[in-house]
Protein backbone atom coordinates (compact mmCIF):
# COMPACT_ATOMS: atom_id res chain seq x y z
CA UNK A 1 0.00 0.00 0.00
CA UNK A 2 2.89 1.88 1.13
CA UNK A 3 3.92 1.91 -2.73
CA UNK A 4 0.87 2.39 -4.42
CA UNK A 5 0.76 5.83 -2.26
CA UNK A 6 4.45 6.33 -3.61
CA UNK A 7 2.92 6.15 -7.49
CA UNK A 8 -0.16 8.46 -6.53
CA UNK A 9 2.30 10.71 -4.82
CA UNK A 10 4.20 10.87 -7.94
CA UNK A 11 1.16 11.69 -10.20
CA UNK A 12 0.23 14.70 -8.02
CA UNK A 13 3.58 15.94 -7.10
CA UNK A 14 3.66 18.01 -10.00
CA UNK A 15 0.21 18.77 -11.03
CA UNK A 16 -0.60 22.32 -10.51
CA UNK A 17 -4.59 21.79 -10.61
CA UNK A 18 -4.48 20.12 -7.62
CA UNK A 19 -2.25 22.22 -5.76
CA UNK A 20 -3.82 25.29 -6.53
CA UNK A 21 -7.30 23.93 -5.44
CA UNK A 22 -5.87 22.38 -2.23
CA UNK A 23 -4.45 25.30 -1.00
CA UNK A 24 -7.35 27.69 -1.70
CA UNK A 25 -9.23 24.85 -0.66
CA UNK A 26 -7.61 24.91 2.86
CA UNK A 27 -7.73 28.83 2.59
CA UNK A 28 -11.40 28.91 2.49
CA UNK A 29 -12.12 26.34 5.23
CA UNK A 30 -10.26 29.10 7.75
CA UNK A 31 -11.82 32.26 5.83
CA UNK A 32 -15.47 31.09 5.99
CA UNK A 33 -14.84 30.61 9.66
CA UNK A 34 -13.76 33.89 9.72
CA UNK A 35 -16.77 35.38 7.85
CA UNK A 36 -19.39 33.75 10.66
CA UNK A 37 -17.02 34.77 13.03
CA UNK A 38 -16.81 38.66 12.35
CA UNK A 39 -20.60 38.02 11.83
CA UNK A 40 -21.15 36.53 15.45
CA UNK A 41 -18.45 39.09 17.18
CA UNK A 42 -20.57 42.09 15.85
CA UNK A 43 -23.36 40.56 17.22
CA UNK A 44 -21.97 40.17 20.80
CA UNK A 45 -20.03 43.04 20.78
CA UNK A 46 -23.36 45.02 19.69
CA UNK A 47 -25.20 46.84 22.89
CA UNK A 48 -28.50 45.40 22.66
CA UNK A 49 -28.16 42.82 20.12
CA UNK A 50 -25.32 41.33 22.34
CA UNK A 51 -27.43 40.93 25.85
CA UNK A 52 -30.18 39.21 23.61
CA UNK A 53 -27.75 37.16 21.95
CA UNK A 54 -25.80 36.36 25.50
CA UNK A 55 -29.29 35.64 26.87
CA UNK A 56 -30.99 32.98 23.99
CA UNK A 57 -28.45 31.80 22.49
CA UNK A 58 -25.57 31.43 25.67
CA UNK A 59 -21.69 32.09 25.18
CA UNK A 60 -20.45 33.32 21.79
CA UNK A 61 -20.04 30.21 19.09
CA UNK A 62 -16.48 30.80 18.47
CA UNK A 63 -15.13 30.10 21.88
CA UNK A 64 -14.68 26.91 23.23
CA UNK A 65 -16.49 24.66 24.03
CA UNK A 66 -19.10 25.28 21.31
CA UNK A 67 -16.14 26.32 18.71
CA UNK A 68 -15.50 22.83 17.74
CA UNK A 69 -19.39 22.31 16.99
CA UNK A 70 -19.29 25.38 15.11
CA UNK A 71 -16.19 25.37 13.03
CA UNK A 72 -17.23 21.56 11.87
CA UNK A 73 -20.99 22.94 11.07
CA UNK A 74 -19.88 25.78 9.37
CA UNK A 75 -16.53 24.27 7.28
CA UNK A 76 -18.53 21.36 6.04
CA UNK A 77 -20.08 23.71 3.67
CA UNK A 78 -16.98 23.50 1.76
CA UNK A 79 -16.98 19.47 2.16
CA UNK A 80 -17.94 19.68 -1.91
CA UNK A 81 -14.38 21.09 -2.82
CA UNK A 82 -12.71 18.15 -1.27
CA UNK A 83 -15.32 16.16 -3.53
CA UNK A 84 -14.61 17.93 -6.68
CA UNK A 85 -10.49 17.27 -5.90
CA UNK A 86 -11.80 13.54 -5.68
CA UNK A 87 -13.40 13.26 -8.82
CA UNK A 88 -10.64 15.29 -10.75
CA UNK A 89 -8.03 12.85 -9.50
CA UNK A 90 -9.96 9.60 -10.71
CA UNK A 91 -11.43 10.99 -13.93
CA UNK A 92 -7.80 12.45 -15.01
CA UNK A 93 -7.03 8.37 -15.28
CA UNK A 94 -9.93 8.17 -17.67
CA UNK A 95 -9.65 10.65 -19.80
CA UNK A 96 -5.73 9.85 -20.04
CA UNK A 97 -6.56 6.38 -19.81
CA UNK A 98 -4.27 6.05 -17.06
CA UNK A 99 -6.27 3.40 -15.41
CA UNK A 100 -5.41 0.97 -18.25
CA UNK A 101 -2.04 1.77 -18.57
CA UNK A 102 -1.40 1.49 -14.53
CA UNK A 103 -3.18 -1.81 -15.24
CA UNK A 104 -1.20 -2.93 -17.83
CA UNK A 105 1.69 -2.06 -16.36
CA UNK A 106 1.25 -4.48 -13.05
CA UNK A 107 -0.69 -3.01 -10.78
CA UNK A 108 -3.63 -5.22 -10.00
CA UNK A 109 -7.29 -3.52 -10.71
CA UNK A 110 -8.04 -4.09 -6.68
CA UNK A 111 -5.08 -2.34 -5.74
CA UNK A 112 -5.77 0.68 -8.02
CA UNK A 113 -9.29 1.13 -6.60
CA UNK A 114 -8.48 0.82 -2.87
CA UNK A 115 -5.25 3.16 -3.63
CA UNK A 116 -8.14 5.59 -5.04
CA UNK A 117 -10.23 5.07 -2.00
CA UNK A 118 -7.64 5.24 0.36
CA UNK A 119 -6.50 8.85 -1.37
CA UNK A 120 -10.00 9.80 -0.46
CA UNK A 121 -9.28 9.37 2.81
CA UNK A 122 -6.42 10.83 3.09
CA UNK A 123 -7.91 14.36 1.53
CA UNK A 124 -10.69 13.60 4.30
CA UNK A 125 -7.99 13.60 7.02
CA UNK A 126 -6.33 16.19 5.45
CA UNK A 127 -9.63 18.94 5.85
CA UNK A 128 -10.31 17.46 9.24
CA UNK A 129 -6.60 18.16 10.57
CA UNK A 130 -7.37 21.92 9.15
CA UNK A 131 -10.51 22.21 10.47
CA UNK A 132 -9.28 21.14 13.94
CA UNK A 133 -6.16 23.83 13.26
CA UNK A 134 -8.93 26.19 12.43
CA UNK A 135 -11.10 25.45 15.56
CA UNK A 136 -8.21 25.57 17.76
CA UNK A 137 -7.03 29.48 16.40
CA UNK A 138 -10.60 30.67 16.80
CA UNK A 139 -11.04 28.82 20.15
CA UNK A 140 -7.56 30.57 21.52
CA UNK A 141 -7.95 33.90 20.37
CA UNK A 142 -11.48 34.13 21.86
CA UNK A 143 -11.99 36.56 25.03
CA UNK A 144 -13.80 34.08 26.37
CA UNK A 145 -13.88 30.30 27.24
CA UNK A 146 -10.78 28.53 28.31
CA UNK A 147 -9.13 25.60 26.30
CA UNK A 148 -11.53 22.38 26.78
CA UNK A 149 -12.36 19.00 24.51
CA UNK A 150 -16.12 19.12 25.25
CA UNK A 151 -17.70 18.94 21.83
CA UNK A 152 -14.37 17.67 20.40
CA UNK A 153 -16.23 14.10 18.94
CA UNK A 154 -17.75 17.16 16.31
CA UNK A 155 -14.52 17.30 14.95
CA UNK A 156 -14.26 13.50 14.12
CA UNK A 157 -17.73 13.77 12.94
CA UNK A 158 -16.41 16.17 10.10
CA UNK A 159 -14.36 13.24 9.54
CA UNK A 160 -16.88 11.17 8.86
CA UNK A 161 -18.11 13.61 6.90
CA UNK A 162 -15.54 14.25 4.65
CA UNK A 163 -15.10 10.55 3.92
CA UNK A 164 -18.56 10.26 2.66
CA UNK A 165 -18.18 13.21 0.10
CA UNK A 166 -15.13 12.02 -0.67
CA UNK A 167 -15.85 8.40 -1.45
CA UNK A 168 -19.50 9.14 -3.15
CA UNK A 169 -17.72 11.39 -5.26
CA UNK A 170 -14.75 8.78 -6.24
CA UNK A 171 -17.98 6.11 -6.96
CA UNK A 172 -19.68 8.93 -9.25
CA UNK A 173 -16.64 9.43 -10.67
CA UNK A 174 -15.93 5.44 -11.29
CA UNK A 175 -20.37 5.58 -12.89
CA UNK A 176 -20.00 8.28 -15.15
CA UNK A 177 -15.92 8.30 -16.26
CA UNK A 178 -16.04 11.82 -17.60
CA UNK A 179 -15.03 15.13 -15.35
CA UNK A 180 -17.97 17.51 -16.29
CA UNK A 181 -21.10 15.09 -15.75
CA UNK A 182 -19.31 13.42 -12.54
CA UNK A 183 -18.71 17.10 -11.63
CA UNK A 184 -22.03 18.23 -12.44
CA UNK A 185 -24.50 15.38 -11.00
CA UNK A 186 -21.85 15.80 -7.57
CA UNK A 187 -22.28 19.30 -7.28
CA UNK A 188 -26.40 19.20 -8.06
CA UNK A 189 -26.83 16.29 -6.04
CA UNK A 190 -25.04 17.26 -2.88
CA UNK A 191 -25.65 21.04 -3.17
CA UNK A 192 -29.34 20.95 -3.75
CA UNK A 193 -31.32 17.60 -4.79
CA UNK A 194 -30.50 15.49 -1.62
CA UNK A 195 -31.60 18.97 0.03
CA UNK A 196 -34.85 18.64 -2.14
CA UNK A 197 -35.35 14.83 -1.32
CA UNK A 198 -34.57 15.24 2.26
CA UNK A 199 -37.88 17.88 2.87
CA UNK A 200 -39.70 16.02 0.60
CA UNK A 201 -39.22 13.24 2.33
CA UNK A 202 -39.09 14.99 5.71
CA UNK A 203 -42.78 16.61 4.55
CA UNK A 204 -44.28 13.37 3.39
CA UNK A 205 -42.60 10.08 4.52
CA UNK A 206 -42.09 11.24 8.48
CA UNK A 207 -39.26 12.94 8.94
CA UNK A 208 -37.21 10.04 6.88
CA UNK A 209 -35.38 12.80 4.99
CA UNK A 210 -32.40 12.07 7.34
CA UNK A 211 -31.40 8.62 6.47
CA UNK A 212 -30.64 10.18 2.98
CA UNK A 213 -26.59 9.49 2.10
CA UNK A 214 -25.21 13.01 2.56
CA UNK A 215 -28.05 14.12 5.15
CA UNK A 216 -27.19 11.23 7.47
CA UNK A 217 -23.84 12.90 8.24
CA UNK A 218 -25.40 16.43 8.27
CA UNK A 219 -27.32 15.43 11.20
CA UNK A 220 -24.28 15.01 12.83
CA UNK A 221 -23.26 18.07 12.14
CA UNK A 222 -26.29 20.75 13.83
CA UNK A 223 -26.13 24.54 14.26
CA UNK A 224 -25.07 24.55 17.63
CA UNK A 225 -26.39 27.16 19.72
CA UNK A 226 -29.86 26.73 17.04
CA UNK A 227 -29.84 22.56 17.93
CA UNK A 228 -32.21 23.44 20.78
CA UNK A 229 -34.59 25.41 18.26
CA UNK A 230 -34.42 22.83 15.18
CA UNK A 231 -35.40 20.45 18.01
CA UNK A 232 -38.55 22.37 18.65
CA UNK A 233 -39.08 22.64 14.85
CA UNK A 234 -38.96 19.03 14.08
CA UNK A 235 -40.39 17.84 17.21
CA UNK A 236 -37.76 14.93 17.03
CA UNK A 237 -34.40 14.65 18.90
CA UNK A 238 -31.19 13.34 16.44
CA UNK A 239 -30.61 9.59 17.45
CA UNK A 240 -26.48 9.73 17.29
CA UNK A 241 -25.84 6.19 16.66
CA UNK A 242 -28.21 5.77 14.20
CA UNK A 243 -27.40 8.33 12.28
CA UNK A 244 -23.70 7.08 13.19
CA UNK A 245 -24.55 3.52 11.85
CA UNK A 246 -26.18 4.67 8.50
CA UNK A 247 -22.98 6.50 7.54
CA UNK A 248 -21.13 3.58 8.51
CA UNK A 249 -23.81 1.66 6.26
CA UNK A 250 -23.15 4.00 3.61
CA UNK A 251 -19.56 4.55 3.58
CA UNK A 252 -19.29 0.37 3.83
CA UNK A 253 -21.70 1.13 0.06
CA UNK A 254 -19.58 3.16 -1.70
CA UNK A 255 -16.31 0.77 -0.74
CA UNK A 256 -17.87 -1.90 -1.78
CA UNK A 257 -19.32 -1.05 -4.85
CA UNK A 258 -16.65 1.46 -6.02
CA UNK A 259 -14.20 -1.97 -5.57
CA UNK A 260 -16.73 -4.09 -7.40
CA UNK A 261 -17.38 -1.78 -10.48
CA UNK A 262 -13.37 -1.26 -11.08
CA UNK A 263 -12.83 -5.19 -10.30
CA UNK A 264 -15.46 -6.36 -13.19
CA UNK A 265 -15.77 -3.46 -15.49
CA UNK A 266 -14.36 -3.68 -18.97
CA UNK A 267 -11.82 -0.59 -18.57
CA UNK B 1 7.64 -23.35 -24.90
CA UNK B 2 4.31 -21.71 -25.42
CA UNK B 3 5.27 -17.74 -23.94
CA UNK B 4 1.10 -16.92 -24.49
CA UNK B 5 -1.41 -19.73 -25.16
CA UNK B 6 -5.20 -18.57 -26.01
CA UNK B 7 -7.86 -21.15 -25.86
CA UNK B 8 -11.25 -20.16 -27.32
CA UNK B 9 -11.46 -16.79 -26.39
CA UNK B 10 -14.79 -14.89 -27.21
CA UNK B 11 -15.46 -11.45 -26.33
CA UNK B 12 -19.44 -9.89 -26.76
CA UNK B 13 -19.66 -5.97 -26.49
CA UNK B 14 -23.66 -5.81 -25.82
CA UNK B 15 -25.30 -8.06 -28.68
CA UNK B 16 -21.78 -6.96 -30.64
CA UNK B 17 -19.67 -9.81 -30.88
CA UNK B 18 -15.90 -8.68 -31.27
CA UNK B 19 -14.01 -12.34 -31.11
CA UNK B 20 -15.14 -15.84 -31.59
CA UNK B 21 -13.46 -18.55 -30.24
CA UNK B 22 -10.07 -17.50 -30.72
CA UNK B 23 -7.27 -19.91 -29.68
CA UNK B 24 -3.46 -20.03 -30.85
CA UNK B 25 -0.05 -20.33 -29.11
CA UNK B 26 2.53 -17.69 -29.08
CA UNK B 27 6.18 -19.92 -29.31
CA UNK B 28 8.93 -18.49 -27.26
CA UNK B 29 11.59 -16.16 -29.56
CA UNK B 30 9.18 -15.51 -31.82
CA UNK B 31 7.67 -12.38 -33.43
CA UNK B 32 4.12 -12.66 -33.16
CA UNK B 33 1.92 -10.03 -36.20
CA UNK B 34 -1.74 -10.12 -35.45
CA UNK B 35 -2.97 -9.43 -38.86
CA UNK B 36 -6.35 -7.83 -39.20
CA UNK B 37 -8.33 -5.07 -40.99
CA UNK B 38 -9.60 -2.31 -38.72
CA UNK B 39 -12.06 -3.74 -36.23
CA UNK B 40 -11.22 -7.10 -36.45
CA UNK B 41 -10.67 -7.38 -32.67
CA UNK B 42 -7.20 -6.94 -32.37
CA UNK B 43 -6.53 -4.46 -29.89
CA UNK B 44 -9.96 -6.06 -27.89
CA UNK B 45 -7.83 -9.50 -28.21
CA UNK B 46 -4.61 -7.61 -26.55
CA UNK B 47 -6.77 -5.91 -24.30
CA UNK B 48 -8.39 -9.00 -22.61
CA UNK B 49 -4.28 -10.88 -22.19
CA UNK B 50 -3.78 -7.56 -19.92
CA UNK B 51 -6.51 -7.65 -17.89
CA UNK B 52 -8.28 -4.95 -19.19
CA UNK B 53 -11.01 -6.38 -20.73
CA UNK B 54 -13.20 -9.30 -19.42
CA UNK B 55 -13.48 -12.19 -22.01
CA UNK B 56 -16.91 -13.46 -22.17
CA UNK B 57 -15.88 -17.10 -22.22
CA UNK B 58 -12.32 -18.77 -22.60
CA UNK B 59 -8.86 -18.62 -20.78
CA UNK B 60 -5.42 -17.66 -21.72
CA UNK B 61 -2.03 -18.42 -19.98
CA UNK B 62 1.14 -17.28 -20.07
CA UNK B 63 4.46 -19.68 -19.56
CA UNK B 64 1.28 -21.99 -18.48
CA UNK B 65 0.20 -20.11 -15.76
CA UNK B 66 -2.57 -18.00 -15.24
CA UNK B 67 -2.24 -14.36 -15.88
CA UNK B 68 -1.06 -12.56 -13.11
CA UNK B 69 -0.45 -8.86 -12.11
CA UNK B 70 3.49 -9.96 -11.02
CA UNK B 71 3.53 -11.36 -15.06
CA UNK B 72 2.39 -8.04 -16.73
CA UNK B 73 4.96 -6.04 -14.72
CA UNK B 74 7.70 -8.43 -16.79
CA UNK B 75 5.84 -7.57 -20.16
CA UNK B 76 6.28 -4.37 -21.93
CA UNK B 77 2.80 -3.52 -23.35
CA UNK B 78 1.64 -0.64 -26.10
CA UNK B 79 -2.05 -0.92 -26.23
CA UNK B 80 -3.90 1.01 -28.86
CA UNK B 81 -2.76 4.58 -27.68
CA UNK B 82 0.25 6.24 -25.82
CA UNK B 83 -1.48 6.33 -22.05
CA UNK B 84 0.22 8.93 -20.10
CA UNK B 85 -0.44 11.78 -17.64
CA UNK B 86 -0.38 15.37 -19.63
CA UNK B 87 0.63 17.37 -16.90
CA UNK B 88 3.75 15.46 -16.26
CA UNK B 89 6.95 15.46 -18.90
CA UNK B 90 8.05 12.14 -20.50
CA UNK B 91 10.81 11.62 -17.81
CA UNK B 92 8.40 11.84 -14.83
CA UNK B 93 5.89 9.56 -16.53
CA UNK B 94 8.43 6.94 -17.16
CA UNK B 95 9.49 7.33 -13.25
CA UNK B 96 5.34 6.10 -12.51
CA UNK B 97 5.64 2.98 -14.75
CA UNK B 98 8.61 2.10 -13.29
CA UNK B 99 7.46 2.24 -9.86
CA UNK B 100 4.54 0.25 -11.12
CA UNK B 101 6.66 -2.39 -12.81
CA UNK B 102 8.61 -2.29 -9.68
CA UNK B 103 11.84 -1.16 -11.71
CA UNK B 104 14.39 1.45 -10.75
CA UNK B 105 14.84 4.82 -12.16
CA UNK B 106 18.18 4.54 -13.59
CA UNK B 107 17.08 2.14 -16.86
CA UNK B 108 14.62 5.53 -17.71
CA UNK B 109 17.50 7.85 -19.39
CA UNK B 110 18.79 4.58 -21.04
CA UNK B 111 15.05 3.72 -22.74
CA UNK B 112 14.98 7.52 -23.74
CA UNK B 113 18.15 7.27 -25.39
CA UNK B 114 17.09 3.86 -27.09
CA UNK B 115 13.40 6.20 -28.91
CA UNK B 116 15.68 8.97 -29.55
CA UNK B 117 13.85 11.36 -26.74
CA UNK B 118 15.99 12.14 -24.28
CA UNK B 119 16.57 15.86 -25.24
CA UNK B 120 13.21 16.43 -24.67
CA UNK B 121 12.86 14.12 -21.75
CA UNK B 122 11.39 17.51 -19.51
CA UNK B 123 9.10 18.65 -21.67
CA UNK B 124 5.38 17.93 -20.50
CA UNK B 125 3.62 15.16 -22.53
CA UNK B 126 1.15 17.32 -23.77
CA UNK B 127 3.95 19.43 -25.97
CA UNK B 128 4.67 16.38 -27.57
CA UNK B 129 4.16 15.19 -31.26
CA UNK B 130 2.14 11.93 -32.14
CA UNK B 131 5.43 10.41 -33.09
CA UNK B 132 7.03 11.24 -29.32
CA UNK B 133 3.79 10.20 -27.59
CA UNK B 134 4.36 6.63 -29.33
CA UNK B 135 8.11 6.91 -29.04
CA UNK B 136 7.85 7.53 -24.86
CA UNK B 137 5.20 4.69 -24.94
CA UNK B 138 7.84 2.25 -26.47
CA UNK B 139 10.36 3.46 -24.19
CA UNK B 140 8.20 2.63 -21.39
CA UNK B 141 7.69 -0.76 -22.69
CA UNK B 142 11.61 -1.01 -22.63
CA UNK B 143 11.79 -0.40 -18.79
CA UNK B 144 13.35 -3.43 -17.22
CA UNK B 145 14.35 -5.27 -20.16
CA UNK B 146 11.15 -7.82 -20.35
CA UNK B 147 11.62 -10.82 -22.31
CA UNK B 148 8.18 -10.18 -23.84
CA UNK B 149 6.71 -6.94 -25.69
CA UNK B 150 3.35 -6.70 -26.93
CA UNK B 151 3.36 -3.69 -29.07
CA UNK B 152 -0.44 -2.51 -30.55
CA UNK B 153 0.17 -0.50 -33.96
CA UNK B 154 3.98 0.29 -33.20
CA UNK B 155 4.68 2.40 -36.05
CA UNK B 156 0.82 4.34 -35.79
CA UNK B 157 1.86 8.25 -36.33
CA UNK B 158 4.94 7.57 -37.30
CA UNK B 159 6.65 9.35 -39.68
CA UNK B 160 9.04 7.63 -42.50
CA UNK B 161 11.86 7.76 -40.83
CA UNK B 162 10.23 6.95 -37.49
CA UNK B 163 8.42 3.95 -38.75
CA UNK B 164 11.65 2.57 -40.36
CA UNK B 165 13.74 2.99 -36.60
CA UNK B 166 10.81 1.47 -34.55
CA UNK B 167 10.89 -1.64 -37.15
CA UNK B 168 14.73 -1.45 -36.44
CA UNK B 169 14.16 -1.60 -32.74
CA UNK B 170 11.63 -4.65 -33.15
CA UNK B 171 14.01 -6.83 -35.28
CA UNK B 172 17.24 -6.35 -33.08
CA UNK B 173 14.95 -6.76 -29.85
CA UNK B 174 13.68 -9.99 -31.79
CA UNK B 175 17.32 -10.93 -32.16
CA UNK B 176 18.04 -10.40 -28.49
CA UNK B 177 15.95 -13.32 -28.36
CA UNK B 178 12.78 -11.61 -27.16
CA UNK B 179 8.91 -12.62 -27.60
CA UNK B 180 7.12 -9.91 -29.35
CA UNK B 181 3.61 -9.87 -30.10
CA UNK B 182 2.63 -7.12 -32.34
CA UNK B 183 -0.91 -6.50 -33.77
CA UNK B 184 -0.45 -4.90 -37.38
CA UNK B 185 -3.47 -3.82 -39.98
CA UNK B 186 -0.31 -3.25 -41.94
CA UNK B 187 0.55 -6.80 -44.18
CA UNK B 188 4.01 -5.31 -45.20
CA UNK B 189 5.10 -4.78 -41.27
CA UNK B 190 4.27 -8.22 -40.52
CA UNK B 191 5.85 -9.58 -43.64
CA UNK B 192 9.11 -7.36 -42.87
CA UNK B 193 9.07 -8.03 -39.32
CA UNK B 194 7.49 -11.45 -38.05
CA UNK B 195 8.37 -14.67 -37.56
CA UNK B 196 4.75 -15.76 -36.96
CA UNK B 197 1.64 -14.59 -38.06
CA UNK B 198 -2.55 -14.89 -36.81
CA UNK B 199 -4.80 -13.43 -39.71
CA UNK B 200 -8.24 -12.02 -37.30
CA UNK B 201 -11.37 -11.07 -39.11
CA UNK B 202 -14.47 -9.90 -37.73
CA UNK B 203 -13.76 -11.80 -34.24
CA UNK B 204 -12.40 -14.78 -36.41
CA UNK B 205 -9.22 -16.14 -36.68
CA UNK B 206 -8.51 -17.29 -39.88
CA UNK B 207 -4.93 -18.56 -39.71
CA UNK B 208 -1.81 -18.90 -37.60
CA UNK B 209 1.63 -20.31 -37.51
CA UNK B 210 4.69 -18.89 -39.44
CA UNK B 211 4.63 -16.33 -41.87
CA UNK B 212 6.08 -18.02 -44.82
CA UNK B 213 2.72 -21.30 -44.23
CA UNK B 214 0.07 -18.44 -43.78
CA UNK B 215 1.37 -16.29 -46.32
CA UNK B 216 1.82 -18.82 -48.94
CA UNK B 217 3.47 -16.91 -51.76
CA UNK B 218 3.34 -17.86 -55.52
CA UNK B 219 3.65 -17.12 -58.91
CA UNK B 220 0.57 -17.20 -61.52
CA UNK B 221 1.02 -18.39 -64.80
CA UNK B 222 -1.30 -17.78 -67.16
CA UNK B 223 -1.65 -19.57 -71.06
CA UNK B 224 -4.15 -19.67 -73.28
CA UNK B 225 -4.52 -21.21 -76.39
CA UNK B 226 -7.67 -20.96 -79.38
CA UNK B 227 -8.01 -24.88 -78.04
CA UNK B 228 -8.53 -24.80 -74.34
CA UNK B 229 -10.22 -28.24 -73.78
CA UNK B 230 -6.81 -29.46 -75.53
CA UNK B 231 -4.43 -26.97 -73.60
CA UNK B 232 -5.81 -28.78 -70.38
CA UNK B 233 -5.11 -32.26 -71.53
CA UNK B 234 -1.74 -31.67 -72.17
CA UNK B 235 -1.04 -29.05 -69.29
CA UNK B 236 -1.87 -32.20 -66.79
CA UNK B 237 1.73 -33.80 -68.24
CA UNK B 238 3.41 -30.64 -66.81
CA UNK B 239 4.96 -31.23 -63.63
CA UNK B 240 5.97 -28.72 -60.79
CA UNK B 241 2.82 -26.29 -60.37
CA UNK B 242 0.45 -26.85 -57.17
CA UNK B 243 -2.38 -25.86 -58.10
CA UNK B 244 -4.76 -25.52 -62.06
CA UNK B 245 -7.42 -23.31 -62.39
CA UNK B 246 -9.61 -23.40 -65.97
CA UNK B 247 -11.19 -19.97 -66.79
CA UNK B 248 -12.82 -18.95 -70.35
CA UNK B 249 -10.36 -17.52 -71.63
CA UNK B 250 -7.66 -19.23 -70.30
CA UNK B 251 -5.95 -21.73 -67.79
CA UNK B 252 -3.85 -20.48 -64.53
CA UNK B 253 -0.99 -22.64 -63.11
CA UNK B 254 0.23 -21.87 -59.62
CA UNK B 255 3.50 -22.58 -58.90
CA UNK B 256 5.91 -22.01 -55.77
CA UNK B 257 7.90 -18.57 -55.42
CA UNK B 258 10.56 -18.98 -58.20
CA UNK B 259 9.79 -22.44 -59.72
CA UNK B 260 7.48 -21.39 -62.73
CA UNK B 261 9.72 -21.61 -66.34
CA UNK B 262 7.72 -20.36 -69.10
CA UNK B 263 10.12 -21.40 -71.46
CA UNK B 264 9.68 -24.74 -70.48
CA UNK B 265 5.63 -24.07 -70.57
CA UNK B 266 5.62 -23.00 -74.10
CA UNK B 267 8.54 -25.84 -75.50
CA UNK B 268 5.98 -28.30 -73.55
CA UNK B 269 2.74 -27.41 -75.25
CA UNK B 270 4.06 -27.03 -78.56
CA UNK B 271 6.12 -30.30 -78.69
CA UNK B 272 2.54 -31.82 -77.59
CA UNK B 273 0.79 -29.93 -80.41
CA UNK B 274 -0.82 -26.88 -78.89
CA UNK B 275 0.17 -23.51 -79.84
CA UNK B 276 0.23 -20.52 -77.39
CA UNK B 277 -2.07 -17.41 -78.29
CA UNK B 278 -1.12 -16.34 -74.50
CA UNK B 279 1.43 -16.78 -71.85
CA UNK B 280 2.20 -14.54 -69.21
CA UNK B 281 3.67 -14.64 -65.45
CA UNK B 282 2.03 -13.00 -62.87
CA UNK B 283 3.47 -12.28 -59.15
CA UNK B 284 0.65 -12.90 -56.81
CA UNK B 285 2.15 -10.12 -53.77
CA UNK B 286 1.02 -10.38 -50.17
CA UNK B 287 -1.60 -7.71 -50.50
CA UNK B 288 -4.02 -10.26 -52.77
CA UNK B 289 -3.06 -13.38 -51.02
CA UNK B 290 -4.05 -10.86 -47.53
CA UNK B 291 -7.42 -9.83 -49.45
CA UNK B 292 -8.12 -13.02 -50.51
CA UNK B 293 -7.99 -14.84 -46.89
CA UNK B 294 -10.05 -11.73 -45.20
CA UNK B 295 -12.37 -12.14 -47.99
CA UNK B 296 -13.72 -15.47 -47.51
Amino acid sequence: MLQSLKIEWLKVKNYRTFWILSALYILSIWGINYIVYVVQWKIYHDKNAGDAAKLFLGGPPYAFPKVWAMTAYVSSYLLFIAGLIMIINVTNEFSFKTHRQNIIDGETRTQFIITKLVCGAVVALVSTLFVFLTAMFFGITAEEGGFSFENFQYILYFFLQALSYCWLAIFFSLLFKRSGISIGVFFLYTIVLENVLVQALNYYANGSGRYLPIQSSDELLPLPFLEKIQQEISKSEVNTTLQLVLVFVYLAAYFFFSKRKFETDDL
Amino acid sequence: MDVLTLNGITKYYGKIRALNNVSFSVPEGSVFGILGPNGSGKTTMLGIIMDILRPTSGTFTFYGAPSSAAIRRQIGTLLETPNFYHYLSGERNLRIAAEIKGKGHNQIEHVLHKVNLYQRKDSKFSTYSLGMKQRLAIASCLLGDPKVLVFDEPTNGLDPVGIAEIRELIKNLAKEGKTIIMASHLLDEVEKVCTHVGILKMGNLLAAGKVDEVLVNEDIVEVGASNIQLLEQVLYSLNGYTTIKKHNEYIQLFFPVGAANLEKINAHCFNNSVVLSHLRLKKKSLETKFLELTNQ
